[in-house]
């Protein structure tokens, strides 16, 4: 049998529809950092964020057959747990919305290092306060490192939008992070 | 033990924690994957659905035009059309429009594409069609044999009275 590590994650989900359900595991190893990482830039709850994919795994499991196997799994799962957590949040109503038509002086020039130091260091506290419109992009794209089409494909919005959230958003973050200090 | 040793630990419990809970579930079978046909079925029925509710659309659209033609909305006479016009006829055809532009968006490309400007295209395409049928006078066909003949008899039930009645009469 070939080495499991360099497949796919596409190829093992047509192993495990076909051959070897046990091969979840490996899908579950590969991806349940990064999805709880992502669903707590979400809930903003560790516990919670672990329940929200915990629950997106069984649902994956239940649908595998509806993954069409031409597109990214990633996208995919990414965006069952974005509903899982958006799901959560609604029961929970905890979140502080900003008004998403703040005009913000979009001429400001902002390094992604910066960004992605902002994001990393004191992430929960600056994001925290932030929109989810604009938390979830940014999160995706700066620590997920996902490119804006699969952003477009995980929240289904056009790829313009995808751009014009993220950018909005570090005007944002700035802003936010600045306040803080 | 550094606070964030322990944190460390605790984290990767919960990890194996949460790969073992779904992976019991999963091989006991207390979890299922549905099966490819229900897919397969669910794809073929949405899309059944959508096609059935924009020919229905066009239809019902077409009818609208048919009436409105027949009865003529000719001034003075539009309180005496509204009174007997078969209402239901245009108002199911927005009803399946809307539908159907909603069943739209539960597809892929919906957000990849503007979607208003998906619905209006589709909005003017059904508007078109129905059009068409009217000037190429199929549905005058329709009126007078086939299954969709009573469809459009509904307009015996609404004909319009004459505004002057022949004065001899009584």
């Amino acid at each position: 049998m070939e080495n499991i590590e360099t497949k796919t994650d596409e190829e093992i989900v047509e192993l495990i529809r076909n051959e070897n359900k046990e091969l979840y595991g490996q899908i579950i190893k590969r991806y349940q950092d990064k999805l709880i990482r992502y669903a707590e830039y979400i809930i903003g709850d560790h516990d919670k964020a672990s329940d929200a994919v915990q629950e997106s795994f069984i649902k994956a499991y239940i649908n595998l057959n509806g993954f069409d196997v031409k597109k990214k799994f990633s996208s995919w799962i990414y965006r069952i747990v974005h509903n899982e957590a958006i799901n959560l949040i609604d029961k929970n109503k905890k979140i502080v919305k900003l008004d998403p038509d703040i005009d913000f002086d979009s001429g400001v020039n902002i390094e992604d290092s910066y960004i992605k130091e902002e994001l990393v260091s004191r992430a929960h506290n600056c994001l925290e306060t932030m929109d989810i419109n604009y938390r979830e992009p940014l999160s995706l794209y700066y620590i997920e490192n996902k490119s804006y089409e699969e952003i477009s494909d995980i929240l289904r919005i056009p790829m313009g939008t995808v751009a014009v959230r993220i950018n909005r958003a570090k005007i944002i973050l700035k802003k936010i992070c600045q306040t803080k200090k | 033990m550094s606070d964030k040793k322990i944190g460390n630990l605790k984290m990767e419990k919960q990890k194996n924690n949460i790969e073992n809970k779904i992976m019991d579930k999963v091989l006991s079978g207390e979890v299922k994957m549905k099966p490819k046909w229900y897919f397969i079925m669910g794809s073929i029925t949405s899309f059944v659905g959508l096609v059935g509710m924009i020919i229905g659309a066009i239809f019902l659209t077409n009818l609208t035009f048919f009436f409105i033609r027949k009865q003529g909305p000719g001034t003075g006479r539009i309180n005496v059309m509204l009174d007997s016009f078969p209402l239901w006829v245009p108002i199911l055809a927005i009803a399946l429009v809307i539908l159907g532009i909603w069943m739209l968006k539960k597809y892929d490309f919906s957000y990849k594409k503007n979607f208003v400007v998906v619905a209006i295209v589709v909005v003017i395409a059904i508007i078109l069609s129905a059009l068409i049928i009217d000037l190429l006078g199929l549905n005058e066909q329709w009126a007078k044999r086939g299954p969709m003949r009573r469809f459009y008899m509904e307009d015996s039930n609404y004909r319009v009275q004459p505004l002057h009645r022949p004065m001899n009469r009584r």
